[in-house]
């Protein structure tokens, strides 16, 4: 098992070189300058020159990315090209705000997701399973930034009940949260149904019934127990569509979070702020990844992890 | 007597069983199909806005890009607002105008050629590209397999839609980017991205029929790997294969709508659902139409898709369970 663990973990330091290697290269690969941006007031030669010397993007991309390389493993992420910080501040600050948004989602859905699954697997083809299947149909479909227009016109512009700019009270914290906990949620309830589905239809819940338990034992202690399993390994693909979906949801409700900055920062070529937002994100997936898999190992230990 | 009777009629009822004709697994699947209700109204849409997107330059009543007479005809609402007090309505604009005064429902049904084009271009890239990697890496072992394992390590640590905005935000002013209006570029990322998924899909099914008789019998009279692999395990693994694509149909055009809605999509003025609801949001608390009708075709398009995909996987593998 410990052998397992330190292998994982290992495996995240080539993993994470190609990513950087893959982003860096395809941002340098692009053609132009962060500073020609903009075509009305163009920057005399002489100016960018000095520009590209003072931020080392003179020098031949693989010299680049060994002395980008160099500074991060020293813990130094760049200065940002557009906002002339240190990007390690420009994240620092909008880390909290997208880990809010984030933990508040994943809450949101995992509070109404397994309940949801559970109750649909135990009452199969009824009309509250049917619905419940409608709406993790819909979650999964329906992209973020979709239900989020439908909702902001329902609940902002119709009966100016909750705002839908900016970030800071619970009113502002409802909406995003909501339709960012949406589709992984629906995952989620799809995934409680079939697996509670199937552990209800196991020996040992026969067991406990005849051996008379009460209906609540049995399906509390004994089936849900056994059913959650699966559900656990969702919780890194959610992760992942957590992340995605912040990009999205950040930018349509203007929450100065970091998923917010990182579309700004493409669209403005900002490499060290694309650099260190990439392989930051890569990094939360894989670690969530090898978390999941650690817990499916001891949760089950049937699955034999080597 | 009585045992006889019974005797001859269950003889004639195994006669009839013999007789019936055979159906194939994919009639079987076929029937189920059809039986499911929900994936015959998704394929009446999806072939609804087939049409439209097919026909969109005789069907559309406007030029999508005509500036239909400025600013008298600007944020025109739709004529059925006009019965509960829509005072902004002209007859001559069935779903209203947008922001720049341009007729929604043409641009609607452009709109509706992009999103059939991208669910239909990459993915068949990604098909071509995934089965054959797939197959190779599963059937042949090596270092192509070795090859594919150590990529699909390095794209699974990637979110998908993360690693398609790098790629067209960084080439979106190259040669490549410039093609279609950005679409191609748009296809070459999806492709790059999803191949790999399908590749292992297929390797893993690959993987586990090899050692099956049929194969082992195959080889012992000395059929060719590449015959083995096109005419003994592809069909063998097309129902996976067949569910995996319906659904990366939906996936592309949701990929193509974000990138539009992000504004790093297919290049303005070309009309895509996506990109009209970013430049709708800017008058949204004026006039929600401008967004909302967008946001319906792309639900109603990704609902559709969905409901066939569901359709095949349960058609195909009445096994699986979610």
């Amino acid at each position: 098992m410990l052998r397992y663990v330190i292998r994982r973990l290992l495996l995240i330091i080539p993993t994470m070189f190609f990513v950087a290697l893959i982003t860096f290269t395809l941002a340098h690969a692009a053609p132009g300058s962060p500073f020609d941006k903009n075509a009305n007031r163009t920057l005399p030669q002489e100016t960018i020159d000095r520009l590209n010397r003072y931020y080392g993007i003179d020098q031949p991309i693989p010299i680049q990315f060994v002395d980008y390389l160099g500074n991060l493993i020293r813990g130094d992420l760049g200065l940002s090209l557009t906002r002339q910080r240190p990007v390690a501040d420009i994240i620092g600050q909008g880390i909290g705000t997208t880990a809010q948004l984030g933990i508040g989602a994943l809450v949101i859905a995992l509070s109404f997701s397994i309940p949801l699954g559970i109750i649909s697997a135990l009452k199969q083809n009824t009309p509250i399973d049917y619905l419940s299947l409608l709406i993790a149909t819909i979650g999964t479909t329906i992209p973020g930034f979709v239900t989020a227009i439908f909702l902001i016109y329902i609940f902002g512009v119709s009966l100016h009940l909750l705002p839908f700019v900016g970030w800071g009270s619970w009113q502002h914290m409802v909406m995003p949260m909501f339709v960012l906990a949406l589709g992984p949620g629906a995952f989620l309830t799809q995934i409680t149904r079939a697996s509670m589905l199937e552990a209800i239809r196991q020996d040992y819940v026969r067991t406990a019934r005849s051996k008379g338990l009460r209906e609540r034992a049995v399906i509390v202690g004994h089936a849900l127990k056994n059913a959650l399993i699966p559900v656990a390994t969702i919780v890194g693909p959610a992760t992942a569509g957590l992340i995605t979906g912040s990009f999205i949801i950040e930018s349509l409700f203007n929450v100065p979070g970091m998923g917010r900055l990182y579309i700004i920062s493409i669209n403005a070529r900002d490499y060290p702020m694309i650099m260190s937002t990439t392989l930051l994100y890569a990094f939360i997936i894989m670690i969530a990844n090898i978390t999941v898999d650690i817990v499916y190992g001891v949760l089950d230990p049937r699955i034999k992890v080597a | 007597m009585a045992t006889a009777v019974t005797t001859q009629q269950r003889r004639a009822a195994e006669l009839t069983v013999i007789a019936r004709q055979q159906r194939s697994l994919w009639r079987d699947a076929l029937h189920r199909l059809l039986r499911n209700r929900a994936a015959i109204v998704g394929m009446v849409v999806i072939a609804f806005f087939a049409f439209v997107a097919i026909f969109a330059s005789v069907l559309a009543p406007y030029d999508p890009n005509g500036l239909n007479g400025g600013v008298k005809n600007q944020l025109l609402e739709p004529i059925w607002t006009k019965p509960f007090g829509g005072q902004y309505t002209n007859p001559a604009f069935l779903l209203g105008t947008d922001e720049l005064s341009r007729d929604i429902l043409s641009r609607l049904m452009y709109g509706a050629r992009v999103s059939m084009i991208v669910g239909v271009v990459p993915v068949s890239v990604i098909f071509v590209i995934g089965a054959s990697i797939g197959m190779v890496s599963g059937y042949l072992g090596g270092w192509v397999d070795n090859l594919l394992m150590r990529v699909t390590d390095v794209v699974y640590a990637f979110p998908d839609l993360l690693f398609v905005i790098i790629i067209v935000a960084t080439l979106r002013n190259t040669d490549l980017g410039n093609l279609m209006d950005g679409l191609v570029l748009i296809f070459v990322a999806l492709a790059v991205v999803n191949w790999v998924g399908l590749a292992r899909l297929i390797r893993g099914q690959v993987m586990s029929l090899k050692h099956r008789e049929f194969i082992e019998a195959a080889r012992c009279i000395g059929v060719p790997p590449t015959r083995i692999m096109l005419k003994h395990l592809f069909p063998n693994v097309l129902a996976p294969v067949i569910v995996s694509l319906a659904f990366a149909i939906p996936g592309a055009m949701l990929t193509e709508a974000t990138l539009s809605f992000l504004g790093i999509g297919v290049r303005p003025p070309t009309s895509t659902w996506g990109f009209e609801i970013n430049e709708g949001f800017v008058v949204f608390s004026t006039t929600p139409w401008p967004v909302l009708l967008p946001a319906l075709c792309i639900s109603a398009i990704l609902l559709s898709c969905t409901f066939v995909g569901n359709g095949l996987r349960d058609a195909l593998d009445p096994r699986s369970k979610i």
